[in-house]
């Protein structure tokens, strides 16, 4: 394993999100404290407690999660499109990365981002008073898997895009309606049945459901199958973008 | 351990499939020892770069073998791509880098650890007179000075093989000069080195021996005295043979 070109690639991507802070880091931040303040304070001011926590402690996991799943997508896709768009991905083609290495060093670097966010999103969410943490193992095993099913995402359309303009298709006709319709703000019991079934077959309702777990207790679905759902995606994903750096996909020419 | 740097056999690259199928690279095949300056001529869209991008790994070949050192590129490519260094003709590089972080990414790609990759960084630095823009992005540097940079990229894990394509494009006369040097002392040293360059008085003063590519095939090969045979400059002999060429 190259150790030191893996942590060369994980250094440049620091200095990269910290070359535009506000895009990377405040950005969401504040996004998410004003989803913390209208959801969690305002609104949640006039619901009584659920599933024994406050309504603010409810849908923290849901605001959280949302913030990964958009600081993963963004972070790998537009760190691979700019590689791409340079060619200085051709730095890491000409040097001694197996395909493996590359994707651990791009997924990784993505992660590392999003760790950063989740946690000054989890500040926000302390100064608030809405976190809490049943599960520490299992919220950091479900916040990095789900950073990288989103890192490896934005990958292939990285891989995929022609323009800067199609990076944001996915995140705009899939990933954002199945975040919003994945049970991030509500519980599904609060559906009718149609589309309560509906909910339990978009994979964002287990990513939101395992969150939530972890964070107070509380589960609306079966917890196995959630761990089968991300953990297969991860796996799948993984040994698809590999299989895609293998052949060279739009990298090599 | 091979007494040939570099050999190619039979390689093919083609671009797209179908109707829409490009034969950049035509069935050439090269044998480069060790300690050789070879220069690598052609047209533009002649399979010069094609041929390097197969070589370095920025492309994937279509068929054929590559070795260097007897190591194969396709099947053992980590070992290698640790034999070799490139300087493109195009700047792939990202433009918001400094100079000497460009050096010291490359560095870490190859695994150098970080104290001999600060020693080799400040040495490249140095010869290649960067000291005054170390901290200086690439997008902020003039045409000579980005070349320059590359140079020192392409040098800083210090391979046995060094492919420079157009290394000195942009670079004015006085500089291109002291690189030419640089190059005949690193040649001298034991590297071997695979020169393109449109500039050809620079292949004349460098190189040992010269191969002309044109339609993705080899047309001519052989020694600097053979191409300046009957008293002739390279570029008067590549001239003749690329206008044959145009003619067939």
């Amino acid at each position: 394993m190259n150790w030191i070109g893996l942590s060369t690639i994980f250094r440049r991507e620091v200095k990269r999100t910290m070359r535009v802070p506000t895009q990377t880091l405040i950005a969401p931040t504040i996004s998410s404290a004003l989803f913390i303040f209208i959801f969690g304070t305002v609104i949640g001011s006039r619901i009584s407690e659920f599933a024994g926590v406050p309504y603010i402690s409810f849908v923290f996991p849901g605001v959280l999660l949302m913030t990964v799943i958009n600081a993963a997508y963004a972070s790998a896709s537009s760190a691979l499109y700019f590689m791409r768009f340079s060619r200085s991905i051709e730095e890491m083609l000409i040097t001694p990365f197996s395909y493996f290495e590359m994707l651990l060093g791009l997924v990784g670097s993505a992660v590392v981002r999003t760790v950063l966010v989740a946690g000054l999103t989890l500040l926000v969410g302390v100064l608030f008073g809405a976190v809490r943490l049943v599960d520490p193992l299992g919220f950091f095993f479900y916040i990095t898997a789900i950073s990288a099913i989103f890192a490896m995402l934005g990958i292939i359309v990285a891989l995929w895009a022609e323009s800067f303009e199609q990076l944001q298709v996915l995140n705009t006709f899939i990933i954002t309606p199945l975040t919003y319709l994945g049970g991030i703000f509500y519980s599904v019991t609060f559906l009718p049945p149609l589309a309560a079934t509906i909910t339990h077959l978009n994979p964002f309702f287990y990513f939101a459901n395992a969150v939530r777990y972890s964070m107070i207790g509380y589960s609306e679905a079966n917890l196995w199958l959630g761990f089968v759902v991300i953990s297969g995606l991860t796996l799948g994903l993984a040994i698809l973008v590999i299989s895609l750096f293998r052949r060279g996909w739009k990298i090599r020419g | 351990m091979s007494e040939v740097m570099l050999e190619i056999k039979d390689l093919v690259k083609v671009y797209g499939s179908g109707r829409n199928a490009s034969r950049a690279v035509d069935g050439i095949s090269l044998s480069i020892p060790k300690g050789s300056f070879y220069g690598l001529l052609g047209p533009n869209g002649a399979g010069k770069s094609t041929t390097i991008h197969c070589i370095t790994g920025i492309a994937k070949p279509t068929s054929g073998q590559i070795l260097i050192d007897g190591v194969d590129v396709v099947k053992e490519y980590k070992a290698a791509r640790r034999l070799v260094g490139l300087s493109p003709q195009e700047f792939n590089v990202d433009i918001f880098s400094t100079t000497e972080q460009l050096m010291d990414f490359m560095g870490g790609y190859y695994g150098i650890p970080k104290a001999k990759r600060e020693q080799r960084v400040n040495e490249l630095i140095k010869r290649f007179d960067l000291e005054k823009h170390r901290k200086v992005k690439f997008q902020r540097l003039s045409g000579g000075l980005k070349r320059r940079a590359m140079l020192g990229r392409a040098l800083v894990h210090t391979p046995d093989l060094l492919i420079l394509d157009e290394p000195t494009a942009g670079v004015d006369v006085e500089q291109r000069r002291d690189l030419w040097q640089y190059l005949k002392e690193l040649n001298e040293s034991g590297k071997t080195i695979i020169l393109t360059s449109h500039y050809l008085e620079e292949i004349q003063y460098l190189c040992n021996e010269i191969a002309i590519i044109n339609n993705g095939k080899i047309v001519a090969e052989g020694t600097k005295e053979e191409f300046m045979r009957d008293g002739k400059s390279v570029e008067e002999t590549y001239l003749e043979i690329t206008r044959k060429e145009k003619t067939q």
